[in-house]
Protein backbone atom coordinates (compact mmCIF):
# COMPACT_ATOMS: atom_id res chain seq x y z
CA UNK A 1 0.00 0.00 0.00
CA UNK A 2 2.64 2.51 1.10
CA UNK A 3 5.07 1.16 -1.48
CA UNK A 4 2.62 1.94 -4.29
CA UNK A 5 2.15 5.48 -3.00
CA UNK A 6 5.91 5.98 -2.82
CA UNK A 7 6.31 4.68 -6.38
CA UNK A 8 3.78 7.27 -7.54
CA UNK A 9 5.63 9.95 -5.61
CA UNK A 10 8.96 8.99 -7.24
CA UNK A 11 7.27 9.28 -10.64
CA UNK A 12 5.86 12.67 -9.65
CA UNK A 13 9.31 13.82 -8.56
CA UNK A 14 10.81 12.73 -11.90
CA UNK A 15 8.10 14.75 -13.66
CA UNK A 16 8.78 17.77 -11.45
CA UNK A 17 12.49 17.65 -12.25
CA UNK A 18 11.72 17.34 -15.96
CA UNK A 19 9.24 20.24 -15.83
CA UNK A 20 11.75 22.43 -13.98
CA UNK A 21 14.43 21.70 -16.58
CA UNK A 22 12.10 22.37 -19.50
CA UNK A 23 11.02 25.65 -17.88
CA UNK A 24 14.69 26.62 -17.48
CA UNK A 25 15.54 26.02 -21.13
CA UNK A 26 12.29 27.66 -22.27
CA UNK A 27 13.60 30.88 -20.75
CA UNK A 28 16.72 30.53 -22.90
CA UNK A 29 14.60 30.54 -26.06
CA UNK A 30 13.94 26.84 -26.73
CA UNK A 31 10.53 25.85 -28.02
CA UNK A 32 8.75 23.56 -25.54
CA UNK A 33 5.21 22.96 -26.83
CA UNK A 34 4.80 19.78 -24.79
CA UNK A 35 5.29 21.45 -21.41
CA UNK A 36 1.49 21.62 -20.98
CA UNK A 37 1.25 17.85 -21.45
CA UNK A 38 3.84 17.30 -18.73
CA UNK A 39 1.95 19.56 -16.36
CA UNK A 40 -1.29 17.77 -17.14
CA UNK A 41 0.35 14.41 -16.47
CA UNK A 42 1.61 15.81 -13.17
CA UNK A 43 -1.88 16.86 -12.13
CA UNK A 44 -3.27 13.40 -12.90
CA UNK A 45 -0.49 11.75 -10.91
CA UNK A 46 -0.94 14.14 -8.00
CA UNK A 47 -4.60 13.09 -7.66
CA UNK A 48 -3.50 9.51 -6.99
CA UNK A 49 -1.24 10.44 -4.08
CA UNK A 50 -2.60 10.81 -0.54
CA UNK A 51 -2.88 14.43 0.58
CA UNK A 52 -0.66 14.19 3.71
CA UNK A 53 2.13 12.48 1.76
CA UNK A 54 1.85 15.01 -1.05
CA UNK A 55 1.96 17.89 1.44
CA UNK A 56 5.13 16.48 3.02
CA UNK A 57 6.66 16.15 -0.43
CA UNK A 58 5.80 19.74 -1.36
CA UNK A 59 7.27 21.03 1.90
CA UNK A 60 10.51 19.11 1.37
CA UNK A 61 10.70 20.12 -2.29
CA UNK A 62 11.24 23.70 -1.20
CA UNK A 63 14.46 22.56 0.51
CA UNK A 64 15.72 19.75 -1.66
CA UNK A 65 15.82 19.08 -5.39
CA UNK A 66 14.95 15.49 -4.54
CA UNK A 67 12.52 15.19 -1.65
CA UNK A 68 12.12 11.43 -1.92
CA UNK A 69 15.28 9.35 -2.11
CA UNK A 70 16.19 5.67 -2.10
CA UNK A 71 17.84 3.79 0.75
CA UNK A 72 20.74 1.55 -0.16
CA UNK A 73 22.68 -0.50 2.34
CA UNK A 74 20.67 1.16 5.13
CA UNK A 75 22.02 4.55 4.01
CA UNK A 76 19.85 7.53 2.98
CA UNK A 77 20.99 8.46 -0.54
CA UNK A 78 19.92 12.05 0.10
CA UNK A 79 22.33 12.90 2.92
CA UNK A 80 24.38 9.68 2.95
CA UNK A 81 23.84 9.12 6.68
CA UNK A 82 23.39 5.56 7.90
CA UNK A 83 19.91 4.88 9.25
CA UNK A 84 19.34 3.35 12.69
CA UNK A 85 18.73 -0.41 12.42
CA UNK A 86 15.22 -0.07 13.89
CA UNK A 87 14.22 2.52 11.28
CA UNK A 88 15.64 0.43 8.44
CA UNK A 89 13.60 -2.57 9.64
CA UNK A 90 10.47 -0.42 9.87
CA UNK A 91 11.00 0.84 6.34
CA UNK A 92 11.13 -2.67 4.93
CA UNK A 93 7.80 -3.50 6.55
CA UNK A 94 5.99 -1.26 4.03
CA UNK A 95 3.58 -0.11 6.72
CA UNK A 96 4.34 3.59 7.09
CA UNK A 97 6.03 6.48 5.33
CA UNK A 98 9.54 6.79 6.76
CA UNK A 99 11.59 9.95 6.69
CA UNK A 100 15.33 10.25 7.28
CA UNK A 101 16.06 11.27 10.86
CA UNK A 102 18.98 13.38 9.69
CA UNK A 103 17.72 15.30 6.62
CA UNK A 104 13.97 14.68 6.76
CA UNK A 105 13.68 13.36 3.20
CA UNK A 106 11.05 10.72 2.43
CA UNK A 107 12.70 7.34 2.03
CA UNK A 108 11.93 4.34 -0.16
CA UNK A 109 13.63 0.99 -0.09
CA UNK A 110 15.09 -0.50 -3.24
CA UNK A 111 14.28 -4.18 -3.82
CA UNK B 1 30.00 32.12 -17.98
CA UNK B 2 32.65 33.75 -20.16
CA UNK B 3 33.20 32.70 -23.76
CA UNK B 4 36.64 31.48 -22.73
CA UNK B 5 35.00 29.15 -20.18
CA UNK B 6 32.45 28.04 -22.77
CA UNK B 7 35.28 27.18 -25.19
CA UNK B 8 36.79 24.96 -22.48
CA UNK B 9 33.75 22.66 -22.65
CA UNK B 10 34.52 21.64 -26.26
CA UNK B 11 37.28 19.33 -27.45
CA UNK B 12 38.83 18.56 -30.82
CA UNK B 13 37.67 14.95 -30.44
CA UNK B 14 34.09 16.26 -30.32
CA UNK B 15 34.49 18.50 -33.38
CA UNK B 16 32.79 16.88 -36.37
CA UNK B 17 33.26 18.73 -39.66
CA UNK B 18 31.86 17.65 -42.00
CA UNK B 19 29.20 15.41 -40.51
CA UNK B 20 28.12 12.20 -42.21
CA UNK B 21 24.57 12.45 -40.82
CA UNK B 22 21.69 13.07 -43.20
CA UNK B 23 18.79 12.94 -40.76
CA UNK B 24 17.94 14.31 -37.32
CA UNK B 25 18.36 10.86 -35.78
CA UNK B 26 21.77 10.44 -37.40
CA UNK B 27 22.84 13.87 -36.11
CA UNK B 28 21.98 12.85 -32.54
CA UNK B 29 23.85 9.56 -32.86
CA UNK B 30 26.91 10.97 -34.65
CA UNK B 31 27.46 13.68 -32.05
CA UNK B 32 26.71 11.34 -29.16
CA UNK B 33 29.30 8.89 -30.47
CA UNK B 34 32.03 11.52 -30.09
CA UNK B 35 31.35 11.48 -26.32
CA UNK B 36 31.31 7.67 -26.35
CA UNK B 37 34.65 7.43 -28.18
CA UNK B 38 36.20 9.84 -25.69
CA UNK B 39 34.93 7.69 -22.84
CA UNK B 40 32.88 10.56 -21.43
CA UNK B 41 29.58 8.78 -21.01
CA UNK B 42 28.81 5.60 -19.12
CA UNK B 43 25.83 4.35 -21.10
CA UNK B 44 25.13 5.37 -24.71
CA UNK B 45 21.60 3.93 -24.78
CA UNK B 46 20.46 5.85 -21.70
CA UNK B 47 21.79 9.16 -23.03
CA UNK B 48 20.26 8.57 -26.47
CA UNK B 49 16.89 7.83 -24.87
CA UNK B 50 17.17 11.03 -22.83
CA UNK B 51 17.92 13.01 -26.01
CA UNK B 52 14.88 11.48 -27.75
CA UNK B 53 12.67 12.33 -24.76
CA UNK B 54 13.94 15.89 -24.82
CA UNK B 55 13.21 16.20 -28.55
CA UNK B 56 9.71 14.83 -27.96
CA UNK B 57 9.01 17.78 -25.65
CA UNK B 58 9.85 20.19 -28.46
CA UNK B 59 12.63 20.30 -31.02
CA UNK B 60 15.95 21.75 -29.94
CA UNK B 61 16.25 23.25 -33.42
CA UNK B 62 16.27 26.90 -32.36
CA UNK B 63 16.05 28.24 -35.90
CA UNK B 64 18.42 30.12 -38.21
CA UNK B 65 20.08 26.84 -39.14
CA UNK B 66 21.12 25.93 -35.61
CA UNK B 67 20.14 23.04 -33.34
CA UNK B 68 21.31 22.50 -29.76
CA UNK B 69 20.21 19.06 -28.57
CA UNK B 70 20.81 18.93 -24.83
CA UNK B 71 19.96 17.24 -21.57
CA UNK B 72 21.04 15.86 -18.27
CA UNK B 73 21.68 12.22 -17.55
CA UNK B 74 23.14 10.16 -14.75
CA UNK B 75 25.29 8.52 -17.42
CA UNK B 76 27.14 11.82 -17.99
CA UNK B 77 29.81 12.70 -15.40
CA UNK B 78 30.53 16.32 -16.41
CA UNK B 79 29.26 19.17 -18.60
CA UNK B 80 30.67 18.87 -22.10
CA UNK B 81 29.74 19.95 -25.61
CA UNK B 82 30.18 18.50 -29.09
CA UNK B 83 29.99 20.50 -32.30
CA UNK B 84 29.08 19.28 -35.74
CA UNK B 85 28.58 20.96 -39.08
CA UNK B 86 26.84 19.42 -42.01
CA UNK B 87 27.65 20.34 -45.60
CA UNK B 88 23.96 19.95 -46.44
CA UNK B 89 21.17 21.43 -44.28
CA UNK B 90 19.29 18.75 -42.31
CA UNK B 91 15.65 18.90 -41.26
CA UNK B 92 15.54 19.15 -37.45
CA UNK B 93 11.86 20.15 -36.94
CA UNK B 94 13.20 23.59 -36.04
CA UNK B 95 11.05 26.34 -34.61
CA UNK B 96 11.28 28.31 -37.90
CA UNK B 97 10.82 25.22 -40.05
CA UNK B 98 14.22 25.70 -41.67
CA UNK B 99 16.81 22.90 -41.83
CA UNK B 100 19.98 23.18 -39.74
CA UNK B 101 23.68 22.96 -40.52
CA UNK B 102 25.22 23.87 -37.16
CA UNK B 103 24.74 21.41 -34.30
CA UNK B 104 25.84 21.66 -30.69
CA UNK B 105 25.19 18.78 -28.30
CA UNK B 106 25.29 19.82 -24.65
CA UNK B 107 25.34 17.03 -22.05
CA UNK B 108 25.44 17.32 -18.28
CA UNK B 109 24.99 15.23 -15.13
CA UNK B 110 21.75 15.63 -13.13
CA UNK B 111 23.52 17.73 -10.51
CA UNK B 112 26.74 19.68 -10.71
CA UNK B 113 28.64 21.51 -8.02
CA UNK B 114 29.43 24.55 -10.12
CA UNK B 115 26.20 24.81 -12.16
CA UNK B 116 27.65 25.27 -15.61
CA UNK B 117 24.94 23.58 -17.67
CA UNK B 118 22.32 26.34 -17.97
CA UNK B 119 24.89 29.18 -18.20
CA UNK B 120 26.65 27.23 -20.99
CA UNK B 121 23.38 26.70 -22.86
CA UNK B 122 22.45 30.36 -22.42
CA UNK B 123 25.85 31.57 -23.64
CA UNK B 124 25.66 29.28 -26.65
CA UNK B 125 22.18 30.51 -27.62
CA UNK B 126 23.39 34.09 -27.27
CA UNK B 127 26.43 33.38 -29.44
CA UNK B 128 24.55 31.71 -32.30
CA UNK B 129 21.86 34.36 -32.27
CA UNK B 130 24.42 36.71 -33.81
CA UNK B 131 24.46 36.26 -37.57
CA UNK B 132 28.19 37.12 -37.80
CA UNK B 133 28.99 34.21 -35.48
CA UNK B 134 26.81 31.81 -37.47
CA UNK B 135 28.53 32.91 -40.65
CA UNK B 136 31.97 32.35 -39.09
CA UNK B 137 30.95 28.94 -37.73
CA UNK B 138 29.81 27.91 -41.20
CA UNK B 139 33.20 28.91 -42.58
CA UNK B 140 35.55 27.58 -39.85
CA UNK B 141 38.13 25.31 -41.48
CA UNK B 142 39.47 23.57 -38.40
CA UNK B 143 39.13 23.22 -34.63
CA UNK B 144 41.50 26.12 -33.89
CA UNK B 145 39.37 28.49 -35.99
CA UNK B 146 36.23 27.16 -34.36
CA UNK B 147 37.54 27.71 -30.83
CA UNK B 148 38.63 31.23 -31.74
CA UNK B 149 35.04 31.99 -32.80
CA UNK B 150 33.65 30.59 -29.56
CA UNK B 151 36.16 32.63 -27.57
CA UNK B 152 35.31 35.72 -29.57
CA UNK B 153 38.83 36.40 -30.77
CA UNK B 154 38.56 35.18 -34.33
CA UNK B 155 38.99 38.54 -36.06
Amino acid sequence: MIKKQLELLVALQDLDIMIREVEDVKQLGFDTPSLDKLEQAREELKEKIGKPLYATYERLKARYKRAIVPVKGDTCLGCFMRLPTSLAAKGREDAAVITCENCGRILYWLE
Amino acid sequence: MTREELAGLFSEARFVVPMRARTKEEVLEELLDTFVREGLIRNRAIVLEMLHKRESLGSTGIGKGVAIPHGRSTAVPDVSIAFGRSAQPIDFDAIDGKPAQLFFMVLAPPQELNNRYLPALGRLVELVNESANRKSLLAAQNYAEFVAIIKGDSK
